[in-house]
């Protein structure tokens, strides 16, 4: 039997946990701080994680989700948090990956448990600030043709079960796994799902330039070619 | 919001000549059913397995193209705020026979793109084709995009159109 009185516990140290950190949620506050809340909100996901955990055990599905969606939410803010520390390292490649992980996991948090309802305007704010901290970045996205997927809840054929992908079982989200496709093309798109694919470098007369800072690229790393670039990343991040 | 009206291939003929189950009631249309060759060239879209699932959580029942066993691929193109469906088929039959299966069957995918549309910055766009087979046995595509709230007056067009023939 789980004692209910946790749940609500956890959410309350969740709720004054995000309220004190979205304090540092600035590009003005200090870097010392902003990585002591992501300490700080690392932990909490520890506490998180381990009462989903329970709950699971006692097939507790709506606290499950719940947990799932407050496991996000806190991923959301941490990634936030990486985002302006990054930014202050210099390193505007990993605050872009930081910005994109926080929009996914808050898409996830309000996909999982109506708790994270509230969040639309939030998901808002990460799009303006992807739009006002970072230059226009060009997108790259794949076509393929799917043979056969499945289901990562319950592993049958995705489409034999009775599982939704993108909907949140047992504290789990659903996913649709590929297990075997030929690619067909890839293509530059304006919006795509996946905002880790873009387009890291281009080449002119003048050398390889990084497109996010316009930095020219060290000869060793551009030998490589824009193309060998944003291969790298792309399988890193897309498969 | 945008909806448009075509004319679309005999669903029961092409079925016939590609080798496919004749859909007799209600079936999910591969994107290149009116072009494709072969039946092996067939592809649905990625989001047919969904629609498939929630239409039989929620008890309709669809007379499939497939052959028991059979799977057709599904092509994969993501986008970040669109989401693409799979055409509809509804038989002159079933429409007779349950003139509230369409509503019915919108009403499930437009409440599931309400969830799939979460954490999605501005107004998510849908594309979805009905094809709707009227008394005279011809075939209509009714195409729509526009936003998930739009979904409802598709219903209504579909019902001019299978009246108006």
């Amino acid at each position: 039997m789980i004692d209910t009185h946790k749940l609500q516990d956890l959410t309350t140290e969740f709720w004054e946990t995000a309220t004190q950190c979205q304090r540092f949620c600035f590009a003005a506050r200090a870097r010392e701080y902003q990585v002591e809340a992501i300490e700080q909100l690392e932990k909490l996901k520890i506490k998180t994680t381990d009462l989903k955990a329970k709950m699971i055990a006692a097939q507790e599905e709506d606290s499950a989700n719940q947990l799932l969606s407050i496991e996000e939410m806190i991923n959301a803010l941490a990634h936030e948090l990486k985002m302006w520390v990054a930014f202050k390292d210099d390193d505007p490649h990993t605050a872009w990956t930081e910005l994109v992980e926080a929009q996914s996991s808050v898409r996830w948090a309000m996909k999982a448990h109506q708790i994270a309802d509230h969040l639309a305007p939030y998901v808002e704010y990460l799009y303006a600030l992807e739009k006002l901290l970072f230059p226009p970045q060009i997108f790259m996205s794949a076509g393929a043709i799917v043979k056969r997927s499945t289901c990562s809840i319950c592993g049958m054929e995705y489409g034999d079960c009775e599982h939704v992908a993108g909907r949140a079982y047992m504290g789990q989200i659903c996913a649709r796994v590929i297990e075997e496709a030929d690619l067909q093309e890839t293509s530059v798109v304006p919006e795509p799902a996946n905002k880790h694919c873009r387009i890291l470098a281009i080449s002119d007369e003048g050398g390889t330039r990084d497109l996010m800072t316009w930095r020219l690229i060290p000869e060793k790393l551009s030998d490589q070619g824009p193309e060998d670039i944003v291969r790298q990343h792309f399988l890193k991040r897309d498969v | 919001m945008e909806i448009t009206k075509f004319d679309f291939v005999n669903v029961d003929e092409r079925a016939r000549s590609l080798g496919c189950n004749i859909p007799t009631n209600l079936a999910l249309l591969p994107r290149n059913f009116e072009v494709a060759e072969f039946k092996e060239n067939l592809l649905h879209e990625s989001s047919a397995a969904t629609i498939r699932v929630l239409f039989r959580n929620n008890n309709i029942i669809e007379t499939p193209l497939e052959l028991k066993g059979e799977k057709f691929p599904h092509i994969s193109e993501k986008a970040f705020v669109e989401w693409i469906g799979p055409t509809i088929f509804v038989s002159s039959a079933l429409l007779s026979q349950n003139p509230h299966i369409l509503s019915l069957a919108l009403g499930v995918i437009s409440n599931y793109l309400t969830d799939f549309f979460k954490g999605v910055p501005g107004v998510g766009k849908v594309k979805l084709d009905v094809v709707v087979e009227t008394k005279k046995k011809t075939c209509k595509k009714i195409h729509y995009e526009g936003p998930v709230s739009g979904l409802e007056k598709l219903a209504e067009v579909v019902q001019e159109v299978v009246a108006g023939d």
